[in-house]
């Protein structure tokens, strides 16, 4: 349609600078992108940008953006929290609010790698459960040093995303029914291994010392023992840290955005998803594109069961948590705006899908739902959330998607 | 019978000029039990613009994709400049100078113009091989510039693009991707007059220019009359017919085609004939 090439001219310039520097906070790598493979999606929002032509507000803008939408959805949730109850907008429940959605993310950026090729990996939930045993194995029986046990068994994970690339890309096998089998063939061996016992996570033991705290009560100093707790640094690091989970987020969202969108094992990953056939034809090498992603996706999947088990101080071999988190991880990268179909998705829209996740269930949990409601509400609102966030979608893409 | 496919009358020997290049000589592929090519030889001249005519089935594409090294022939050789030809892949096919444009285009939507113009070749910056965006947006323009193709802006998805322009773009790809031979899988598929136009007056302007010998398959005798220098015909696997197209006219490619269709008709009649024959 020659009205597709031309109509955008106009608005061109006036909607450029909102893609590029106006994209309002967690927004930014992706939509700041104004050459990148944004220009694919950035090139989107601009032609986006149309249907608010004459309303430069900041919701338009942020509409403008490819996640722009769930961020919408996403900020009115958090309001409806805050404004309905009183503690959860304060730094306590922030900190609560961490490990609900740092691992999600993780998994969903990884996972984004995977979905924009159209393919999935269920097998996260299995390199999320089996990473951490062989840590401790490697670092309790091995007797590796703590840092290159995790080398190692993240190692091991790459091998299991390089099997289920390998099934997928080469033999031709769906990567659902691969990284199924691979998901309960990894549970099953963790549970052989383990022998279905937790056990006590290396380098993660807090130490409690008590020390004399003086105080003043009334005039009067007393002194009291008060318990301090230590961890070591690489427990600090790797997950046990307050804000260690969510810094390995941000930086593995911002460096994978980056890698999406600016580099070519990004572009080649999006021009696999968007027609195998043609990247292939056009000499793209499709499976290598594709094996490169399922090792992606199944490292961030072994690293989230470390961070989590450092974090928890102990390694359980429990396949239903894994299989939850398994699909929080799918679903925040859903939520974040990457189609199941494949050929487009962001990895900050994994983190606000993420965010969205921890949001809810922690502002469900402070209102005070039963606990055995608490699935019901977060599945319903789940769905209400996506057709909103389809509807506004729609009315986004209105100009051009005839 | 197959034996003698070589000396079969209707199938044109392998010829040659001085000035070839590429040669492909007594070339076979099979798909399982479809013979997809028999017996095809074929040559190319430097600057010619050749038109491949054929039935749908006929083993146009198969001799495309061949020659661009996405397949591998069963027998037969082919030559680029007078050394033996044998592409590893589309890669080794097109780092020999022979690029394609497939029927489908290898156009990917969610891209850019110029990121499509680039796929594969993309420039990245040093030492941190980011893409190199602002330069492959003014290489991609000036290239268009260069073959006449008037794309508005060029950071436009493709989806969003005419046919046409799709096509062009296509093939600017692979003119920009320093390729000397090319083929064109029937670049004018599926393309209203005004865009088909546009893309024989693109062929036209690269053949004027000379520096490009192409190979394209097309349906329509009067285009192929048009655009190309010479025409060959694939039929049943074999080159029917290789002619200038000075030498040939509308007529007489109808009628090769006309008398094909006849003796199909009559060959599966007497196949008919003989089974209820059998069965009786």
């Amino acid at each position: 349609m020659a009205s597709g090439t031309t109509e955008p001219a106009p608005a061109g310039p006036g909607a450029d600078a909102p893609g590029g520097s106006g994209s309002p906070g967690a927004g930014s790598p992706s939509a700041g992108a104004p050459g990148g493979r944004g220009s694919g999606s950035g090139e989107g929002a601009r032609g986006r940008g149309l249907t608010f032509r004459g309303d430069d507000g900041l919701l338009s803008r942020v509409l403008a953006l490819r996640e722009g939408s769930i961020i919408v959805v996403t900020v009115v949730v958090a309001i409806y929290f805050a404004l309905n109850t009183s503690s959860f907008f304060t730094s306590a429940n922030f900190k609560t609010l961490l490990p609900y959605f740092a691992p999600f993310a993780i998994l969903g950026a990884g996972e984004v790698f995977v979905m924009i090729l159209g393919e999935i990996d269920l097998s996260i939930g299995g390199t999320y459960l089996l990473a951490p045993y062989l840590f401790y194995k490697l670092s309790a029986t091995v007797g590796l040093p703590l840092v290159p046990a995790v080398i190692v068994a993240l190692i091991a994970c790459m091998a299991v995303g390089l099997i289920n690339g390998f099934f997928t890309a080469i033999v031709g096998i769906s990567s659902f029914v691969v990284t199924l089998g691979m998901l309960f063939a990894l549970e099953g061996l963790t549970l052989v291994i383990s022998h279905g016992e937790p056990v006590e996570t290396p380098g993660a033991q807090v130490h409690a010392t008590t020390r004399e705290v003086t105080h003043v009560v009334n005039g009067v100093q007393i002194h009291l023992p008060e318990q301090v707790n230590h961890i070591s640094t690489f427990a600090k690091i790797f997950g046990a840290g307050i804000y260690s989970e969510l810094i390995w987020a941000l930086v593995i969202v911002i460096v994978l955005q980056v890698v999406l969108t600016f580099t070519r094992w990004g572009l080649h990953t999006v021009a696999v998803g968007s027609n195998k056939l043609g990247a292939g034809e056009a000499g793209v090498h499709v499976k290598l594109v594709m094996i490169r992603n399922f090792v992606l996706c199944a490292t961030a999947g072994g690293l989230v069961g470390i961070l989590e088990a450092v974090r928890s101080s102990s390694v359980q071999p429990d396949t239903a948590g894994a299989n939850e988190i398994l699909f929080y991880g799918i679903s925040a990268a859903v939520i974040g705006g990457t189609l199941l179909a494949g050929g487009s998705g962001t990895v900050v829209g994994a983190l606000i899908g993420a965010l969205f996740l921890g949001i809810l269930k922690d502002g469900l949990i402070l209102q005070g739902v039963n606990a055995n409601y608490l699935l019901l509400y977060l599945g319903l609102s789940i769905i209400i959330a996506m057709t909103v966030n389809v509807y506004v979608q729609r009315v986004r893409r209105g100009s051009h998607s005839a | 019978m197959p034996d003698a496919v070589s000396t079969e009358p209707g199938v044109v020997q392998p010829t040659s000029a001085s000035d070839d290049v590429l040669r492909v000589e007594h070339l076979s592929k099979r798909f399982g039990p479809v013979t997809a090519l028999r017996d095809i030889s074929l040559h190319l001249r430097k600057g010619e613009v050749l038109g491949l005519l054929g039935d749908n089935g006929a083993g146009k594409s198969t001799l495309i994709k061949i020659l661009s090294g996405f397949q591998k022939q069963d027998s037969g050789q082919m030559f680029l400049h007078g050394q033996p030809y044998e592409p590893k892949g589309v890669d080794d096919a097109r780092s020999k100078g022979i690029d394609t444009v497939y029927q489908d285009l290898a156009l990917i939507d969610e891209l850019s113009v110029y990121h499509n113009l680039f796929l594969r070749r993309e420039l990245v910056h040093r030492p941190l091989p980011f893409l190199a965006n602002r330069e492959m947006k003014l290489r991609a323009r000036a290239a268009l510039d260069e073959i006449g193709i008037n794309i508005p802006r060029i950071d436009v998805a493709v989806a969003r693009l005419s046919g046409g322009q799709r096509q062009a773009i296509a093939v600017a790809r692979t003119v920009n991707g320093d390729a000397d031979i090319i083929l064109l899988d029937e670049p004018l598929a599926a393309m209203g007059a005004k865009e088909g136009s546009m893309i024989l007056d693109l062929v036209a302007r690269l053949k004027e220019e000379g520096k490009v010998s192409i190979i394209m398959i097309l349906h329509n005798y009067v285009h192929v009359l048009q655009a190309c220098d010479r025409v060959s015909m694939i039929q049943e696997g074999v080159i029917a017919l290789d002619k200038p197209t000075a030498e040939t006219s509308v007529e007489e490619l109808t009628d090769i085609v006309v008398n094909e269709y006849r003796r199909a008709r009559e060959e599966t009649h007497a196949e008919t004939r003989a089974e209820t024959g059998v069965q009786g």
